[in-house]
């Protein structure tokens, strides 16, 4: 039977469908992009050259000179370490915090209540969840002073002497990373519980038939199972993590050694377009491998099915 | 139900968090550090007593040339509280001469920019010299209008020069040399207020001889961390260097690794980051908020004896302890051995060149205009005829000091601009926690250069 003739559509139709969204990406997403890597071409004010900002006798890249700065400044050195840092810890806790819970919860019966408890902090945002930390880890330091953090006063009350959680290094780097597990452990256990609710019962039970211990369980045929939800997960927290800001921003502003990439961006955007952008397009430089692999991983399911 | 009634007990337990929440979100965050110096928010100068300001406001006032109707077009950064009080003062010159004013107030440089390349305004105020940097060349020379200079200290009037015009004068000023402390507990231990560094330096090893904290240096202040470790060290250079060297580091022909500035810094870092020097050490100073550590001194019982801060700390105090007294239970007294002062300071420059703009120029830099500004308590007039017609105590004190003061400097950090200036903040937070001076010092002096190449 042949195709009635509206079904018929030619080469440039599909195009127009999709015309709107490409607009709007283009406006909204490739115009800021391409600009914003010009604009790190050029100096502090984002009009002359870059090669403007060298200064005599120092090392200068030319036109590439924000770029050198994002890459060599001890600053942005110490940046770069530090979301390192955030990266190898903040990733693993949260997702490893995240599945305990899921799995843990999964098998008492008062598990909304754990699950609520833990994904209450993502109804905060980061800057409220820095401010409640600031308390959390407020230190006094005067002779006649009660401790109104909460951790210093169970310090002290133990007869220890009070931590400066935000000005000793390196644990405020830890202190810090503490705060991005709290808030996003409940994202990781939504997504990683309802994954594990998803599994067929036949399988677990199967293999509970064949004689494996939960222990055997958990690793070999949960684990590989819902590999593919685990992978969305940390990659969608290494992006988070990569742009990490606002609790930085609130709690310690980047002093202490602990300065991150975007905070770095932030401060400079006002007085300096070229650095701040140059630092800008390292992070999407640096985000860039993530979104292929999820994009990859994405295409790779689809064709699956 | 059961799972239905854990369902609504998580769901209050969220909102419960939420609320919660909200409390300490809504908490202010400390001013930046370019905010904090505004005294205007001080109760004691709302007390202004309109007697005074008439009785000031008698005397002659030149309108050479004016014909009633001239209009005069004026622009500042004023708002609110400030532009009253800018309008008290220029009130009576404009009822003398009958002019309309036509005020435009805008913090915003790129609207001033806009209006100097079009229409600029006959008289404009604002809080930086640079722009003669930039409109100089349209700017009339005050002296040739016939503004009253020698009501103004040499050091304004030199600084106003450029290629032999007078482009500025400081319209007022507000000095943040000034170090507060309880006379009640100087009293109680028989201290003295130094008048020299050496007087300081004395009384502090005293002080901590005698087991007392001398300094609450606390300079927490979110991302601005530091700015009141900036104000300190301006101060301690103004002492031992003078003005000059603070104006050279602006200008570029001092280096902020220079031997003087690393002097200053060794004397920060041993106060800043001794518990016995300040409340807390090192760890005190980099973690109190720059409001608690004005309030340590005057606490019961005291955890320091002073804290060097801005004129703005008296409205604090009062803010915290409603009871104590000025004079008595608070006070300030100079940097001792200060040689120039610094703080902030509204210019004035003018475009115009009508009957209007010089009578108006002559108005401000007169005896009169002097007294009406003082009387209207607008911060510290430079001109001299403001002198005992201030209607608050703490301005009339730190009017006097200006008066005396051999040189007068901004604020490093806003002259230079960033990179240097959030360069020397975290050269303060590193050296109190016991960083090498001369290393933190170079990477300072790189900053200063970039920012004087900008």
């Amino acid at each position: 039977m042949a195709t009635p003739q509206i079904m018929k559509q030619g080469r440039v139709v599909p195009w127009l469908y999709v015309l709107p969204a490409l607009l709007v990406i283009a406006i909204f997403i490739i115009y800021p992009m391409v600009n914003t890597a010009q604009l790190s071409l050029t100096d502090h004010s984002g009009t002359g050259s870059a090669a403007n900002e060298c200064l005599q006798g120092q090392p200068c890249w030319g036109v590439l000179e924000n770029y050198r700065y994002a890459l060599t400044n001890t600053e942005m050195t110490t940046a770069l370490r530090n979301n390192l840092l955030w990266l190898l810890i903040m990733v693993p806790f949260t997702v490893g915090i995240g599945l305990l819970v899921a799995v843990l919860a999964d098998r008492v019966s008062y598990e909304s209540l754990v699950k609520s408890l833990i994904f209450m902090p993502m109804a905060i945002s980061f800057i409220g969840a820095g401010v409640i930390w600031r308390f959390m880890y407020a230190i006094q330091t005067g002779a006649n002073e009660a401790q109104i953090g909460v951790l210093n006063a169970a310090i002290t009350g133990v007869g220890a002497q009070p931590v400066a959680f935000m000005s000793s290094q390196p644990i405020n780097n830890f202190a810090l990373m503490m705060v991005g597990i709290w808030l996003w452990a409940g994202f990781s256990m939504t997504i990683l519980s309802a994954a594990l609710k998803g599994l067929p019962g036949e399988v677990l039970e199967a293999a509970r038939v064949d004689g494996a211990n939960e222990w055997q369980l958990f690793w070999q045929v949960m684990i590989p199972m819902i590999l593919p939800t685990i992978t969305v997960v940390a990659t969608t927290l290494i992006i988070i993590v990569l742009k990490i800001f606002d609790i930085v921003f609130v709690m310690t502003g980047g002093n202490f050694g602990t300065e991150v990439i975007a905070n770095r961006m932030f401060k400079l955007i006002v007085t300096n377009v070229g650095r701040s952008t140059a630092i800008a397009v390292l992070l999407l430089v640096l985000t860039i491998p993530v979104m292929y692999f999820n994009v990859k991983r994405f295409q790779e399911q689809e064709a699956m099915r | 139900m059961k799972g239905k009634l854990f369902a609504v007990v998580s769901l209050m337990m969220v909102f419960g968090l939420m609320v919660t929440a909200c409390g300490p979100a809504a908490t202010p965050q400390p001013a930046p550090a370019t905010q904090a110096p505004q005294p205007t928010a001080a109760p004691t100068e709302a007390m202004a007593q309109p007697t005074a300001t008439e009785a000031a406001m008698m005397g002659g006032i030149d309108c050479t040339g004016v014909s009633s109707g001239d209009t005069l077009s004026v622009m500042y950064q004023w708002s609110g509280a400030e532009e009253e009080k800018f309008n008290t003062i220029a009130k009576p010159f404009l009822d003398a001469c009958g002019v309309t004013l036509n005020a435009e107030s805008t913090r915003d440089a790129a609207v001033l920019d806009t209006r100097v390349k079009s229409t600029p305004p006959d008289v404009l105020f604002w809080p930086s010299t640079s722009v003669t940097n930039l409109y100089g060349d349209q700017m009339q020379d005050l002296t040739a209008l016939g503004a009253h200079t020698d009501n103004y200290a040499s050091f304004w009037t030199t600084a106003g020069m450029m290629n032999g015009k007078l482009l500025t004068l400081p319209a007022k000023a507000d000095i943040k040399t000034i170090i507060w402390y309880s006379p009640a507990q100087f009293d109680a231990f028989g201290y003295s207020v130094p008048s020299t560094f050496a007087e300081l330096n004395t009384l502090v090893e005293q002080m901590v001889a005698d087991g007392n904290v001398p300094w609450s240096m606390g300079m927490e202040s979110g991302d601005a961390t530091g700015w009141t470790g900036s104000d300190f060290i301006q101060d301690l250079l103004l002492t031992q260097q003078g003005p000059d060297f603070v104006n050279g580091i602006i200008d570029g022909s001092v280096a902020y690794d220079d031997q003087g500035v690393q002097d200053a810094y060794a004397i920060y870092q041993k106060w800043a980051s001794d518990p016995k020097y300040t409340v807390g050490g090192a760890t005190g100073t980099v973690n109190t908020a720059f409001l608690d550590a004005i309030y340590k001194p005057f606490a019961d019982p005291p955890e320091a004896m002073m804290v060097k801060q801005s004129g703005f700390a008296g409205g604090e105090i009062v803010k915290q302890f409603p009871n104590l007294q000025y004079g008595t239970d608070f006070d300030f007294f100079q940097f001792p051995g200060a040689q120039g002062m610094q703080g902030g300071a509204d210019y004035m420059f003018a475009f115009g060149s009508s009957a209007a703009t010089m009578a108006f120029v002559k108005y401000i830099t007169s005896t009169e205009g002097g007294a009406n500004w003082a009387a209207a308590g607008f911060d510290e007039s430079p001109n001299t005829g403001a002198a005992g017609n201030y209607p608050d105590e703490q301005l009339a004190k730190k009017s006097d000091m200006l008066a005396n003061a051999q040189g007068f400097t901004p604020d490093l950090g806003d002259a230079l601009g960033n990179p240097f200036s959030s360069a020397e903040w975290k050269a303060i937070v590193d050296v109190v926690q016991g960083g090498d001076i001369s290393t933190e010092l170079a990477a300072v002096a790189a900053a200063q250069k970039e920012s004087l190449a900008q």
